[in-house]
């Protein structure tokens, strides 16, 4: 059985479209709310210490997408309607990123991208160091658009990188429902696509991040949409979609490298499928607009960016190598959802049977949806492309199961999702078209997106991290205080202005953005190691003296390598904020000549060790 | 701009908004008359130039006018880089509402005296159980948001105590700072030594959680003529016996110590 796709068939009556359909929008609006308010509430709780499981969250995130989806489903909706229904979906699942944060940044790249907007703010100027990731402040498109809100309203970073995040999030949603539209030619599969786009992994906090990729992913598929629109159209208005793509590949060149090669890659991929199907490079082929991403990709990368190469180069050499261990046995796969930190908490065995149970479900639902998509559209090379970034996507799960490949992996999952959102829409409408359009076969798959929706959640995101934890909270006799490493990133920022730090990485990410110093960490420099040996070598103090690192931050806390664990409150009951180093590894800069212990807080020291010199 | 209505909604709007969002004192208030003018007309100015005599619909012209907007904001930053001024307030709602008003001339003149654009008619919201929906949505979702601003307190989060030391440029007194963020109000003792000669100094002092105090002490004994260090041992008036934090810095000797 197939389910025909057309305007015709699956598109809202033109009836609906005149307003004789009740609106579920109000009902939506509600339940959004009430969603919202969940979130909020289990983040609440948890910032307060009175609770950590997720479980409040869930429902939350459950009372806002189950309703929109069973809506989605149903052929009586309008097209202004299934628009709205998913632009509120993205808005409300946005929230739960924003409800466990607000007010502060909390996620390691958004700390770095934050200290390129307060340089911005500072200076006036773009392409100021950032010592942490030195690459981010040559793709400054995310900073830059926050630099007219902060600058001319005066709002602050937070805000003004909360709200440019949220429109970008609503232009993916549009442009996402569009894209599908014009491809399937039915708004109910543009809607179920574009809802179905939110299970992917990194839909609920880490795309929803103030970074540059959130913005540039959302700006491609406004270049995806704009080219599907155009292979619409004919003669002399095909040149009218020419400025709003190029413009928008510029922009995508300027605010993220890996979003800026993905538009090279689709564009090129799409130039050639539409040569194979019609067999001619005239427009609507879109060539030219491939040849001018990949120029100007090269021109950036090259000209203004060098220095992306080295970053890039060993994350991927690291992934395929590892790859390469894995198959051939040298090294065994990395355990699902095991954290990469000794401080990450287990994540429990029901959540484990959800987060599988999704992907399985996925896996499951896409052969049918792909018979779809090809019985009707295989003529299409957004069509083709769709179906080939939905096999793709289930071979970056493979990926995950190595360590150093993992981030690869899970990258490019929200691109390849796209596909794979397309193509499970068919497979809703071809079960919808088998059991009949009962209430319970609404129902049953509603459900069946419920446990995706979680399962994604659980398996894109630390359970331990899917709600906040304290970092500035109210104390018992009053007032408000701050967790270890964000008073000691404030105390920099007073007392040692323009100082250079060698620091641990979740205490480098707060020294950066919050105490705007020059921070070196992790292992290149090699850092981490003077950081974590019991004794200093003679190599170490002279790589100190190399770097021109008078301060030098101690942290007794295991999770100050943790950019995601580690800028928190220690808490009762999980023995004193974790695992600790031992003493004498904190101690060891005393016995340097004339070194000086400035600050401590107890967890974290700052030592100066300028008189040494 | 004659006879296209839209457009010059469009170019006035974009003019009112550069101007109150500039001086208008509230960073908020700014922001909301703002908004548009950040994600919203700068974008559709510019469809509305692409597509000046075939009109797109609603929805794709919604995408067109949020991602331009966001395009503008990302490459005016460029431009405005190498820009006098750089990427200040005045430059930005200049750049912005210049972007805006050419684009509207550029549109009205590709349009010509083409039948213009029909603008969309609001209708005006009745008190209908859709409206209070809504309504109860909206202040669902507002509330959500202030909850996420209320700091609560949190007792199972271990309070602590910052203490630091910077000796002054002259080397005659140490500057040591205090810091609370202990969950209680806490009493202190403090202890100032000189390495060398061992002679000591003591002060007592009380903070509020989130309180902290700086005192300038003069160090005992007086100047130091070679490097010696100072050690600062703070006490819990609790535990008077068991030092709680310590530090120390150098003096005698130029920049030593912070």
């Amino acid at each position: 059985m197939t389910v025909r796709a057309t305007s015709g068939e699956v598109e809202a009556p033109a009836a609906a479209d005149r307003g004789r359909t009740s609106s579920f929008l109000p009902v939506a609006f509600v339940a959004t709310g009430a969603g919202l308010m969940l979130v909020s509430v289990a983040n609440a709780l948890a910032r307060a210490g009175e609770g950590t499981s997720p479980v409040i969250a869930w429902i939350g995130m459950l009372v806002m997408a189950l309703p929109i989806f069973y809506r989605l489903i149903s052929r009586d909706a309008t097209i202004g309607e299934r628009l709205a229904l998913v632009c509120l979906l993205g808005i409300g699942l946005y929230g739960v990123k924003v409800l466990r944060d607000a007010p502060f940044f909390t996620f390691g790249d958004e700390l770095i991208h934050t200290q390129n907007a307060n340089q911005i703010g500072v200076h006036h100027h773009l392409f100021h160091e950032n010592s942490i990731l030195k690459v981010t402040p040559y793709y400054p498109g995310v900073e830059g658009a926050v630099s007219a809100l902060t600058s001319i309203t005066g709002i602050s970073i937070y805000a003004a990188g909360t709200i440019v995040i949220g429109v970008a999030r609503v232009l993916l949603m549009v442009t996402l429902f569009i894209l599908f539209r014009r491809v399937s030619g039915s708004a109910r599969v543009a809607g179920l696509g574009t809802a179905l786009y939110a299970t992917n992994f990194n839909f609920m906090f880490q795309g929803a991040q103030f970074a540059y990729e959130p913005l540039a992913l959302p700006l491609l598929l406004m270049v995806m949409m704009a080219v599907a629109e155009r292979e619409s159209e004919s003669g002399s208005q095909l040149r009218d979609w020419s400025a709003p793509i190029l413009l928008g590949i510029a922009a995508i060149v300027v605010t993220h490298h890996l979003t800026s090669y993905a538009t090279v890659i689709v564009l090129a991929v799409l130039s050639l499928l539409g040569w194979f199907v019609n067999r001619t490079w005239r427009p609507p082929n879109p060539w030219r607009f491939a040849v001018f991403a990949a120029v100007l990709a090269a021109f950036w990368l090259f000209v203004v960016a060098s220095s992306t190469v080295g970053y890039l180069t060993p994350v991927l050499s690291n992934a395929f190598d590892a790859i390469g261990n894995t198959v051939q046995g040298e090294k065994a796969p990395r355990g699902l959802f095991q954290g990469s930190s000794a401080a990450a908490g287990e994540t429990p065995f029901p959540a484990r049977i959800l987060g599988v149970g999704g992907v399985l479900l996925l896996l499951l639902a896409l052969p049918f949806g792909l018979r779809q998509v090809w019985t009707h559209f295989r003529r299409r090379p957004f069509a083709i492309i769709f179906c080939l970034s939905a096999i793709g996507f289930f071979g970056t799960l493979a990926l995950r199961l190595t360590p150093p490949a993992w981030e690869t992996g899970n990258r490019a999952s929200e691109f390849l999702f796209i596909g794979l959102a397309f193509v499970l829409a068919f497979t809703v409408l071809w079960a919808m078209s088998r059991w009949s359009e009962s209430t319970r076969t609404k129902a049953l798959l509603t459900g069946a997106f419920g446990v995706v929706l979680l399962g994604s959640t659980i398996s894109g995101w630390p359970w331990d991290l899917q709600l906040t934890r304290p970092l500035e909270v109210g104390a018992k006799d009053g007032g408000t205080i701050v967790s270890q490493p964000l008073a000691s990133a404030e105390w920099t920022a007073e007392e040692l202005p323009d100082g250079r730090f060698a620091t641990a990485t979740a205490d480098a990410d707060l020294m950066l953005a919050v105490g705007g110093q020059t921070v070196i960490a992790g292992p290149y420099p090699n850092v981490e190691d003077i950081l974590s040996n019991p004794k200093l070598e003679p190599w170490q103090t002279e790589l100190l003296r190399e770097e021109d690192l008078r301060y030098l931050v101690a942290d007794r806390r295991v999770a100050s390598t943790d950019v995601m664990r580690g800028y928190y409150f220690a808490t009762k009951g999980e023995s004193a904020g974790g695992p600790l180093l031992q003493k004498r590894i904190l101690t060891k800069y005393l016995k340097l000549p004339r070194a000086s212990r400035i600050y401590t807080n107890g967890s974290i020291s700052i030592y100066d060790l300028e008189a040494r010199k | 701009m004659r006879g296209h209505k839209d457009l010059r909604l469009t170019a006035a709007a974009a003019a009112v908004s550069a101007l109150l969002a500039l001086v208008l004192p509230v960073p908020w208030l700014s922001m909301l008359v703002a908004a548009p003018l950040f994600f919203l007309l700068p974008g559709y100015a510019l469809a509305s130039i692409a597509f000046a005599r075939r009109p797109r619909g609603l929805a794709p012209l919604l995408g067109l006018t949020l991602g331009l907007s966001l395009s503008v904001l990302v490459l005016g930053s460029l431009v405005l880089n190498y820009a006098p001024g750089g990427l200040r307030a005045v430059p930005w709602a200049l750049f912005l509402a210049l972007v805006t008003l050419l684009a509207c001339r550029g549109a009205a003149l590709r349009r010509g005296r083409t039948r213009p654009l029909p603008l969309p008619r609001l209708r005006r919201p009745r008190l209908s159980g859709a409206v209070v929906l809504s309504a109860a949505g909206a202040a669902l979702g507002i509330a959500a948001i202030a909850i996420a601003f209320v700091t609560f307190d949190a007792p199972d989060a271990i309070g602590y105590t910052e203490l630091w030391m910077q000796p002054a440029p002259a080397s005659e007194a140490v500057s040591i700072g205090v810091g609370s963020q202990e969950q209680e109000d806490t009493r202190y003792r403090l202890e100032i030594e000189r390495a060398r000669t061992s002679r000591t100094l003591s002060r007592s002092l009380s903070l509020d959680p989130g309180e902290s105090d700086v005192l300038r002490i003069p160090i005992p004994g007086g100047p130091a003529t070679r490097p010696e260090r100072v050690i600062a041992t703070l006490y819990k008036a609790d535990s008077p016996g068991r030092p709680y934090r310590r530090v120390n810095a150098w003096i005698g000797t130029e920049g030593a110590g912070g």
